[in-house]
Order: C-alpha cells, then structure tokens, then sequence
C-alpha cells in the first residue's frame, strides 16, 4: 500500500520542476521609433490616434515578453479605447467648464467621479485582463464590484480617520483584490500573502526617509552655520529651491522604489496559479538606481530619452520574474467570456491614477 | 500557393501544435505534424494581426483558434490577398525607418510650433462668440468675487472724483458704440498697486492708487480704451480657450511622462501662455493709440502713464496682472511707431474733391 502511494506520487510529480524566466526582447531603437510616430500621429490627429497609439504599445511591449519562446498578445480593439477616451475627455471638459462657472458644481462632479472610482478600478482591472492572453488564452478578472467598493473606497476614507496608520493594510487590501481574483484562462491565482510584511515594508522605508530627512537637515544647519544666508539676501532661494525639489525628487524615488520591489516580490511568491509558481528577485537599490538614471535621462534629454526609461525599467522588473511549473504550460483551459468596454481603462489612464498592480 | 510553417492553438486550451498552412489565396487549410487536417476554411473569413517590425504574427480563425508563426514573408503575402491592416501596414512602415522616425520628430515640432502660435488663437476666435452670455456674465461675477476677496477693497475715492471719471468712461462708451455692456467699477487695492483689468462681461474695474496715479484725463482714457479693447475683442475668454488648448497639447506630448517628470513640462506651457497674453496686450495698446491719433492728438499722455506703471510695477514685485504685459519700454516704443505710420486726421473741409 505504501510503496504504491510512493510510485503514484512519483509518476504524478516531476521529478524537476521547470523553471522559466521571463524573456524581454524589447529594444530602445525598436521602441523609440514607434514612440516617435505614436507621438506625431496622435498630435496631427489632436488626440484621436491616442487609442491606436496606446494598443500599439502594449502590442510591442507584449509580443516582447516571452515564457519559453511564446510571447503575449494584447488584444484590446482602439476604438473601444476611443470611446473610452472620449467618455473621460468630455467628463473632464464638463468638470472644468463648472468649476469655471460656479466652484460648488465643479465640487460636486469632483466628488461623484470619487464616488464612481472604484467602478472605474473594477472595470480597468476587467478590461486589462480580458485583453491580455498567452498561447491564446485570454487572462481573467474575477473581482467583484462590491470588493472594489470596501476596498477603494470604504478604507480610503478610513486612512485620515486613522492617521495614515492603516495605509499598509490598505496597499495589501488593493494587492490582494488584484492577486486573488485574476485567472488564466479558468485557472485561479491564489495569493496566500499576509499584512505583515506591507507593514515591515513601509516601516523600512519611512526609516530611510527619516534618515534621508536627517541628513540632509544637517547638512542645511552647516551650510547655514558657516555661510549665513543674510550674505546672500533673496538669491538664495535660488539655490535651496532646486536643493529641495532634488532632495524630495530622490526620497520619492527612494520610497516608491523600495516598496515597489520589495512588495511585488512578496506579491509573486504568495501566489499560486494551478500548478505554477512565481519568484521575483527585484533589488530595490537597482530598482532606485534605474528610475534615478531614467528621470535624470528624460529631463536632460527634454523627454527623448522616454522610450529608452520605459524599455530599461521593463527589462529590469521583468528579467527578474521567474516562473516555476510542475506540470507544463500546455494544460491551461481556456474560458469563453463577453467583450468588456474600455471606460474604467480610459479614466484611469488619463488621470494617470494609481491601481494596485 | 503560400506555404509555411507555424503554431496552432485551438483557443480552448493552451497547448501548442506544430502546423503548415497551405493557402492558394482563397481557401486556407491547416495540417498538422501526421499529415492530419486540422482546417480548412476561406481565407477571408481569418483575421490577421497588424505588422509591428519583426515580431511574429498571428492569423486569426473566426472560433477563436489561431496561428502564429515567424515567417513574415508568408503572412505578408496571406495579407495582400485579404487586403486588411492598410493603415497598419503604413504605420509599420514609419515605425521600421530611422529616416522616418526623424521626419515625424520634426512633424511633432513643426506642428507644435504652427498649432500654438496659429491653430490656437484662431480656433478660440472662431469658439469665443459661441459661448452664452449668461455663462460669461457668471465666469466674470465669479471672478470679481474671488479678487475682492483676497485682492480688493472697496474704493475710498471721493464721490466727486469717481463721478468724474464715470463721465469720461460714459462718453468713451457712447464714442466706442457697439453693443457691449462696459461698466466701471472702483477698487482700492494696496496689494496690487495701481491697476486695472477688463472682466469679460465688460465690467472694468480700476484701483484708486491707479487713478491718484493718473495725472489727466488722458491718460486715464488711455487706460479705460485699453481695458475696453481687451473686452470688445473678448481676449478674456479667448484666453482661457487658448490656454485650454495649451493644456490639451502639452498632455498629449507628455502622455506618456510620470507625474514627476512633467512638473518640468509646466515650463513651456507658462511661457506659451505668456507669448499669448503679450499679443493681446499689444492689441490692446494699438486701439488706445489709434483712439488719440485718430483723434488728432499724439500718445504722449499714454506712454507717460504706462512708463510711471512700469516703474510702479518694478518696485512692486509679487502679484500683478499687469506683470504678463511687454516690457514697458518695448510698449512705449510700439506706440511711438504706430504714431509715424498711421497718418493723422485729415483736416476738417479739406475734403477729396
């Protein structure tokens, strides 16, 4: 009995399991040419080609990524976009022109569009899914709306009630609601993922920021010990100024970055998709020192250094995703599903908002 | 006859089977590695996916089972018989040619360039007389509301003096004609110092440091036939039209820019939108100019009041919204030009006969 239980284990199980990294073949001259004519495109088109010029894209940056020599598709149709696009272009137009007209209106479409935004979340998170697949089968959001809602809203609110003290928990509740609800083809992920290490995360990196804030402040106090500003009269707010956007510019950088690197890894090895594995070994330092090379490329070469950001921030995070399987990439069942419309993805493109990915 | 080697998944599991496609242009069949055939359908009835430089493509059944393969060339050929993707296909090939990809760099300056210095001003002229009254009556009271609430107080010049310079803007008013509501209003403002400024309604509102400024009734006129010009010509909404193109331009270039980044892209839009306020301000001086030479007399009252602004203007540093006018010295030169080529009044009697 028990050395037949050992056998089946045996014949079930692998002996090795298969390790595949994932493959960016991306490049800056590739992406920079399309960058380029996306940009023209849409600028002699006032906007309209913006759909197109996004799907293109994400079509490039897709086809790009590889697990073991079969790349992702992005399957968005532009004029879903377009329409998306223009839903959220003329609600913006709508908002400006009341807030022009009578600050009280412009107040009150401000706070209906917050109270539609976890809608919009929720349906980004769909529509994203719904586009991407790999082998030719479509990747899933299985979220539901009411989720969204507890999460986006219902504990945003609860973050100044709180003093900021639940903002940790929040991220892990945003991370989770993408983790544990998204699905390849009818495989589940599931994110087994606890609070504690968002809250070990955001406690590291508020002590850096302390740090960051401390030395500089002494350095401040030497310079005005030994050069008294009374020398410089008001010129030298010209100096401190560019010092103090410099020094908020890094310790952004420095924060976002290490939170980043350090909560995706937790992220992808918590999760579980039917028989896959995933292992992220993000460097925070390398990851700062990217982003820190990427803003200081972009503003000396007044932006045409973006494509070249862009490729070498992909290539790094994503060169460092590994996926671990047991069973082969060929046993995923596809589920058939209705097309999802674009809104949500159009507003939170445009107001550049932040979804827990 | 096309053939070529590919992948095919069946879109109901993610399993791969090698496969050639045969296609003699109208019909597409699909055999896999036995010999066995897996499809055969029209070949219009597939779908192809646009070129995008040498990534591979997929040819699309109408179940949802697909085809990817890496040789171009056949997919290519597949493409013309079905004759889909023409605007890709013309993408594709700018997006493949270095020299291309420069031209559209120059395209994007070029149409930066004519779009804000050209494009902008004429589609907010043609915009501006499309927008309601009631909106602009609403726009200027909000606006008057929130200057006198931070930047305002009320006048304290006598009521001899007020009535007196009411006289004068009712008789520029009835001069002017046209169907526009101007009306004066007082302020005295120590923050902003001597000053004046159109709403769009028409409502003109003048500091009482400006008028204690003013040493004659000239130059006062001066004054009020700029402001009435910035009103007649509806530069007030033209200005918030064009700044909304402004607006629109920089946030399609910076798109793709993360939110630190583009704090530096807020450069270029104040600067264009100062270029803006500049031409509208020399519009402006170019009425009240032509307002004294056409009535014979020179601009000198003009330029003196602008120079003693311009000085004010210098020791007082901080909000202004004469701060975005030309450099007073380029002012007064403009009106000392526009005295030589515009030929004064022809003489009373005098007539062509």
């Amino acid at each position: 009995m028990n050395e037949e239980h050992i056998a089946q284990e045996a014949v079930a199980i692998p002996s090795e399991p298969m390790r595949y990294r994932l493959e960016f073949t991306g490049t800056t001259e590739e992406y920079f040419r399309i960058w380029i004519v996306n940009t023209f495109l849409t600028i002699i088109t006032l906007g309209i080609y913006a759909a197109w010029a996004k799907v293109r894209t994400r079509q490039y940056f897709y086809a790009h990524t590889g697990i073991g020599g079969h790349s992702f598709e992005y399957l968005a149709n532009p004029t879903a976009i377009l329409k998306g696009n223009l839903i959220i272009g003329g609600g913006f137009i709508l908002y400006t022109a009341a807030g022009h007209y009578h600050q009280l209106a412009g107040g009150i479409i401000a706070v209906l569009f917050s109270l539609i935004l976890p809608f919009l979340f929720y349906k980004t998170l769909r529509f994203y899914a719904h586009n991407s697949a790999f082998r030719n089968v479509r990747f899933r959001f299985s979220g539901t709306l009411g989720e969204s809602y507890r999460v986006f809203l219902f504990l945003g609110l609860l973050i100044p009630l709180t003093l900021g003290l639940i903002f940790p928990y929040w991220s892990f509740r945003q991370k989770k609601y993408f983790f544990d609800n998204f699905a390849f083809g009818t495989t589940k992920n599931s994110f087994t993922g606890s609070v504690r290490t968002f809250y070990n995360a955001y406690f590291m990196a508020s002590m850096i920021l302390i740090s960051i804030l401390m030395g500089v402040g002494i350095v401040v106090y030497f310079v005005l010990q030994n050069f008294p500003p009374s020398e410089y009269g008001s010129h030298v707010f010209l100096i401190a100024i560019p010092i103090m956007y410099a020094v908020f510019l890094i310790g952004s950088v420095l924060i976002q970055q290490y939170i980043y690197a350090r909560i995706s890894n937790y992220c992808w090895e918590e999760s579980t998709l039917g028989t896959i594995r995933f292992q992220s070994t993000l460097n925070p330092w390398q990851l700062i020192r990217i982003r820190v090379m990427n803003i200081l490329g972009i503003l000396v070469s007044c932006g045409l250094l973006i494509p070249w950001a862009k490729i070498r921030k992909t290539r790094y995070i994503l060169d460092n995703l590994t996926i671990i399987t047991q069973g082969g990439l060929d046993n995923f069942t596809a589920e058939v599903g209705a097309e999802e419309d674009a809104v949500g993805e159009a507003a939170t493109d445009f107001f550049d908002l932040e979804i827990g990915l | 006859m096309i053939e070529f080697e590919a992948t095919y998944f069946d879109g109901k599991s993610s399993k791969a089977y090698p496969v050639s496609i045969v296609s003699d242009g109208v019909q597409v069949s699909v055999w896999g590695d036995e010999g066995q055939a897996l499809r055969y359908l029209p070949l219009h009835q597939c779908v192809i996916t646009p070129p995008m430089g040498n990534v591979r493509r997929a040819i699309k059944f109408p179940d949802g089972a697909q085809c990817e393969t890496d040789d171009l060339k056949a997919v290519a050929d597949l493409e013309e018989y079905i004759g889909s993707n023409q605007g890709m296909k013309i993408v594709n090939s700018l997006e493949i040619n270095w020299k291309m990809a420069v031209a559209c760099l120059g395209g994007i300056i070029m149409f930066v360039w004519i779009f804000t210095a050209y494009g902008i001003p004429f589609m907010a002229q043609i915009a501006t007389p499309l927008i309601p009254s009631v909106v602009t009556e609403k726009v200027s009271q909000q606006a008057l509301n929130m200057l006198d609430n931070n930047f305002l107080q009320p006048s304290q010049l006598d009521l001899k003096k007020a009535e007196q310079i009411s006289l004068l803007f009712q008789n520029l008013c009835k001069e002017a004609g046209g169907d526009f509501n101007y009306r004066i209003q007082f302020r005295k403002s120590p923050r902003m110092g001597p000053n004046a400024f159109a709403l769009p309604s028409g409502i003109i509102v003048m500091t009482d440091e400006l008028i204690l400024l003013a040493a004659n009734d000239n130059e006062v006129r001066g004054v009020m036939v700029h402001e009435m010009a910035h009103v007649r010509h509806r530069h007030g909404i033209r200005s918030v039209l064009q700044n909304a193109g402004v607006f629109l331009i920089v946030s399609i270039l910076v798109g793709d820019v993360t939110s630190i980044t583009s704090v530096a892209a807020t450069l270029p839009t104040v600067l264009v939108e100062a270029g803006y306020s500049r031409k509208f301000e020399k519009e402006a001086d170019r009425e009240a100019g032509l307002y004294f030479i056409k009535k014979g007399l020179n601009t000198t009252d003009y330029q003196s009041i602008l120079m003693r602004l311009g000085k004010d203007h210098a020791e007082h540093p901080g909000l202004s919204l004469l701060s975005t006018h030309p450099e007073t010295q380029e002012r007064v030169k403009y009106l000392q030009s526009l005295e030589i080529s515009t030929p004064p009044p022809s003489p009373p009697r005098s007539g062509e006969g």
